[in-house]
C-alpha cells in the first residue's frame, strides 16, 4: 500500500503553489513542503471540496475561514487513504462509488418526473380547491379593480346614463333572488367594437360595446350578465389565477428561474387579463347562469338566442368571448342550456318591446361619435 | 531570463524592479517606466507581444518551471474540462431535491452548479474553486425578496393613488427605485461571487463602492435615454470599466484602459445595418465589443486578448437555441458547457503573470445582491471581466 504521495500545497497567503510530499498516518496527514515547512492535519479537520468527477484533482482543505489547501492529482490517493482509514470513505468522496452515483441520478430523475406528474394532475387542483374559498373578497376586489383599471381605463368607458340605468335594472332583476352575496357588482360598458365580455374578480363585469349592440333583446343581455356574474360568484378568475401561480411556481422550481416568479408578482393584474377559463368553469358558468336567469323569472330563450349568435359568428370574429374557442362546440353548450331551461315556468319579467332596446343598446356609440347609418348593426 | 531577478535576501524570483516585492530589499536594478518592464535592456521599446513571444518559442530557453513566481511569458489560456452529462446529472438531482424540499434546496443546488463550473475551469494547471454556501444564498435571497416585495407593492399601489399628479409622482419614485436597484444588484452580485471564487486558494474580490456605481449607472443611463441610445457604447464601456478595474485577485487589481468612443463607429454601423441584415449584424457588434473590452483588460503586466468573431458568436447562439428548443430545455447543461468552452476558446492572456506578488486579501460580502440579481434576471456571470 502506497503511504507516500506527492501533490501541491497552497498556503492561502500567496498565489504560488509548493510541491509537497504527503505521508498517510493513522490519525492524519503529515505534509512536507518544498520550502521545508511541515504540517500535521488531523483527518477530522479535513474537508474535501474537489475531486468528485473524473479528471478533477483531489482538493483537501484545512482550517478556515481562509483555508490551507492540498492538491493531489492522482485519485488513487483516496483509495490508499481508505485502505488505511476506512471510516473516511463515508466522509470524503469515494471514486469507486461513481457508478452508484450515476444510478442514483437516474432514480432521482425518474422520481422527479413522477412528482411533477402527480403535482400537475392532483397537487395543483388540490391546492386551488383548498385556497380559492379562503381568498378574502377584499383581495379579489382590489385585484379586480386593478385589472379593470388596466384593461378598461375610465376614458374608454361609456358613461351614458340611460344605457347604464337599463343594464343596472336588468342586473338587479338577475340578482334579486340571490339571498346574500359578499360581492358588490358593477356593470361597465367599454367603448370597443369587439363582441366580448369579461368578469374581473371581485364583482366588476365589463361588456364591450360590440357585444351590447349585438344583443337583440334585454333578455339576451341578461343571459350574458348571468354567465359573467357566475364567473365572479364561483371565483373562476381567482381559481385560474391560483392555478396559473402554482403552475408558474412549479415551472420556476424546475427551471430554477426566480425572475419569472418575481415578474408574475410585478404584473399580476396583466396576468389576470390574459387568463382563460377552463372548459369546466365555462360549463359551470353556463349552467349556473341559466339557473340564475330562470330563478329571476327572465325568459331563457334570450340567453339561448345569444349563444346561437355566437355559434354563427363566433369563430369569424376575433376575440369572441375568446374562451369560446377553447370549447369543442358552442352547439353543445346550447344543447345543455336548452335542456336546463326545458319545462321552465312562463317568465314573470317582461322588459317591453325590443325596439326600445335597439335604441338603448346603441347609446354608447351615439355618445362617443356621431351616429352613421351604415355603422349601425342591422 | 533577461527580465527576471532573484531577491538576494528572501530568494523570491520576480520581475525586475528596484526593490524586492516581498521584502523590500534594494535589488540594484535601475527603476524603469512600467510600460518598458517587459523589454530586455538591449532591446528598444517594441510592442509587448513581439518581444514576449520569441522568448517562449526559442528552444534555447525552455519554459520556466511552473512555480518560479513568474509564469507565462507565453500566451496562456483558460481551459474547461466539464462535460454536459455531469452537469445534467447535477441538474437532475437538484430538481429532485428541490421538489421534495418544496423549493428550499434551490440555493444549495445553485452552489453545486457554480462549484462544478468553477472546479472544471483551469488556469496554469490549477482549478478555480467556489466557496459560497446554500445558507448564504438563501439569506441573500430572502433579503432581496423583501426589497423586491416593497417594489412590487409600490408598482401595484400606483392605480390607487388619488389623482394623476400623485400617480405620476408615485410612478417616478417606483421606477427610480427600480433604476437604483439594477446597479445595486449588479455590483452586489459581482462582489459576492468574486469574494467566493478563488484560484490557487487566493480569493478574488470586488472593491468598488456601491454608491459610486449607482451614480455612474443612473447618470449614464439617463444620458443614454436622452441621446436616444446613441450614448450606449460609452455607457456600457464605463460600466464595464468600473466593474473590471475594481476587481482583484488577492491584492492585485485588474485594469481597464478602453474608451467607449472607440466602439461608437461599430455601434453606429450596427444601427444602420439592423434592417438590411435583419438584426444579425448585432452579433458582429457584440464580438467587436467583447474583443475591444478584453484587449483593454489587464492583470498586472499581462493583458487579455480575445479573438472572438461575429460569425462564431452567431453559430454559437444559433446552435444553443437549436439545442435548447429541440430538447425542450433538457439540453440546458450542454448549452452552458458550450458557452463556457466558447468563452475560454477565444480568450488568451498574454505577457508575464507576476504571481509571486499576488497575496491574499480576502474581502467580506453578503449574498443580497446575488439574490436581487437572480430575481431581476440579469445574470451577471461569474467570470472576471
Amino acid at each position: 500500500m502506497q503511504r507516500e504521495w506527492t501533490g501541491f500545497y497552497l498556503d492561502g497567503q500567496v498565489a504560488n503553489r509548493q510541491r509537497a510530499t504527503i505521508q498517510l498516518l493513522p490519525n492524519g496527514l503529515y505534509i512536507t513542503t518544498e520550502s521545508g515547512k511541515t504540517l500535521s492535519w488531523a483527518y477530522n479537520d479535513i474537508r474535501q471540496t474537489q475531486g468528485f468527477y473524473a479528471g478533477e484533482q483531489v482538493r483537501l482543505e484545512h482550517g478556515g475561514p481562509i483555508t490551507e489547501v492540498l492538491l493531489v492529482s492522482d485519485a488513487a490517493f483516496l483509495s490508499g487513504l481508505y485502505q488505511l482509514v476506512p471510516r473516511l470513505a463515508s466522509r470524503l468522496h469515494d471514486p469507486s462509488r461513481r457508478r452508484t452515483r450515476g444510478l442514483l441520478t437516474l432514480l432521482a430523475a425518474t422520481a422527479a418526473i413522477g412528482i411533477v406528474v402527480v403535482a400537475f394532475r392532483w397537487g395543483i387542483p388540490a391546492v386551488v380547491a383548498f385556497a380559492a374559498p379562503r381568498v378574502p373578497v377584499a383581495w379579489e376586489k382590489r385585484l379586480g379593480e386593478a385589472v379593470v383599471a388596466q384593461i378598461v381605463p375610465p376614458e374608454h368607458r361609456c358613461d351614458d346614463p340611460i344605457l347604464q340605468r337599463r343594464l343596472n335594472e336588468i342586473f338587479a332583476a338577475l340578482t334579486a333572488p340571490i339571498p346574500r352575496s359578499p360581492y358588490t357588482f358593477q356593470v361597465i360598458v367599454a367603448d370597443d367594437p369587439t363582441l366580448n365580455a369579461f368578469a374581473a374578480p371581485g364583482g366588476s363585469i365589463v361588456l364591450l360595446r360590440g357585444l351590447v349592440e349585438r344583443t337583440a333583446t334585454p333578455e339576451e343581455a341578461a343571459g350574458v350578465l348571468a354567465h359573467e356574474a357566475q364567473h365572479v360568484i364561483k371565483r373562476h378568475s381567482t381559481r385560474a389565477l391560483l392555478q396559473h401561480a402554482s403552475t408558474g411556481l412549479l415551472v420556476g422550481t424546475l427551471t430554477g428561474d426566480a425572475s419569472g416568479i418575481a415578474a408574475f408578482g410585478l404584473d399580476a393584474a396583466r396576468t389576470v387579463g390574459l387568463l382563460r377559463y377552463s372548459r369546466d368553469h365555462e360549463a359551470e358558468a353556463d349552467a349556473e347562469g341559466m339557473r340564475m336567469v330562470l330563478a329571476a323569472g327572465i325568459d331563457p330563450s334570450g340567453m339561448i338566442a345569444f349563444y346561437e349568435l355566437l355559434a354563427r359568428e363566433g369563430p369569424a370574429i376575433p376575440g369572441v368571448l375568446e374562451y369560446a374557442s377553447s370549447h369543442p362546440s358552442t352547439a353543445q353548450r346550447i344543447e345543455r342550456l336548452r335542456a336546463l331551461s326545458a319545462g321552465a315556468p312562463a317568465p314573470s319579467i317582461n322588459w317591453g318591446d325590443a325596439e326600445e332596446w335597439v335604441t338603448v343598446r346603441t347609446r354608447c356609440r351615439a355618445e362617443s361619435q356621431p351616429p352613421s347609418p351604415e355603422a349601425t348593426p342591422s | 531570463m533577461l527580465n527576471t531577478m532573484r531577491c538576494a535576501k528572501c530568494g523570491l524570483t520576480q520581475l525586475v524592479t528596484p526593490t524586492c516585492k516581498s521584502c523590500g530589499t534594494a535589488s540594484g536594478h535601475p527603476s524603469r517606466p512600467p510600460s518598458l518592464r517587459l523589454v530586455p535592456p538591449s532591446t528598444p521599446a517594441a510592442p509587448i507581444r513581439s518581444v514576449v513571444e520569441p522568448l517562449d518559442t526559442s528552444p534555447a530557453s525552455p519554459p520556466p518551471p511552473v512555480d518560479d513566481g513568474i509564469e507565462g511569458h507565453q500566451t496562456q489560456r483558460l481551459s474547461f474540462h466539464g462535460i454536459g452529462g455531469s452537469l445534467f446529472g447535477i441538474y437532475l438531482v437538484n430538481i429532485f431535491r428541490t421538489l421534495i424540499t418544496l423549493g428550499a434546496y434551490h440555493f444549495w443546488g445553485t452552489v453545486r452548479v457554480r462549484a462544478y463550473l468553477l472546479s472544471e475551469s483551469e488556469f496554469e494547471g490549477d482549478r478555480f474553486a467556489y466557496h459560497g454556501t446554500g445558507r448564504e444564498l438563501l439569506n441573500g435571497s430572502l433579503k432581496a425578496g423583501f426589497v423586491f416585495g416593497v417594489l412590487i407593492v409600490c408598482f401595484n399601489a400606483l392605480p390607487f393613488l388619488p389623482g394623476p399628479g400623485a400617480q405620476f409622482a408615485g410612478a417616478a419614485i417606483a421606477y427610480g427605485l427600480f433604476l437604483v436597484l439594477v446597479p445595486v444588484a449588479m455590483v452586489g452580485a459581482r462582489r459576492y461571487r468574486l469574494s467566493r471564487t478563488s484560484w490557487r486558494n487566493i480569493r478574488f474580490s470586488f472593491r468598488g463602492r456601491t454608491r459610486d456605481f449607482v451614480a455612474l449607472f443612473v447618470g449614464h443611463f439617463l444620458l443614454t435615454v436622452l441621446t436616444l441610445s446613441f450614448y450606449y457604447p460609452i455607457f456600457a464601456t464605463k460600466r464595464y470599466a468600473f466593474l473590471v478595474s475594481h476587481s482583484y485577485l488577492g491584492n492585485q487589481s485588474f485594469g481597464f484602459d478602453g474608451r467607449g468612443r472607440d466602439l461608437f463607429g461599430s455601434f453606429l454601423l450596427a444601427v444602420l445595418l439592423t434592417l438590411p441584415t435583419l438584426g444579425l449584424c448585432w452579433f458582429w457588434f457584440l464580438a467587436r465589443k467583447q474583443r475591444y473590452w478584453w484587449d483593454h483588460t489587464s492583470f498586472g503586466a499581462a493583458r487579455f486578448h480575445s479573438t472572438v468573431t461575429g460569425g462564431r458568436l452567431l453559430r454559437l447562439h444559433a446552435g444553443n437555441l437549436l439545442l435548447f428548443v429541440l430538447t425542450l430545455g433538457l439540453g440546458w447543461a450542454w448549452v452552458v458547457v458550450r458557452q463556457v468552452r466558447f468563452a475560454f476558446a477565444y480568450l488568451a492572456i498574454e505577457g508575464p503573470l507576476d504571481l509571486g506578488a499576488v497575496r491574499q486579501e480576502a474581502q467580506g460580502a453578503t449574498a443580497t445582491g446575488d439574490g436581487l440579481d437572480s430575481l431581476m434576471d440579469m445574470d451577471s456571470g461569474f467570470a472576471v471581466g
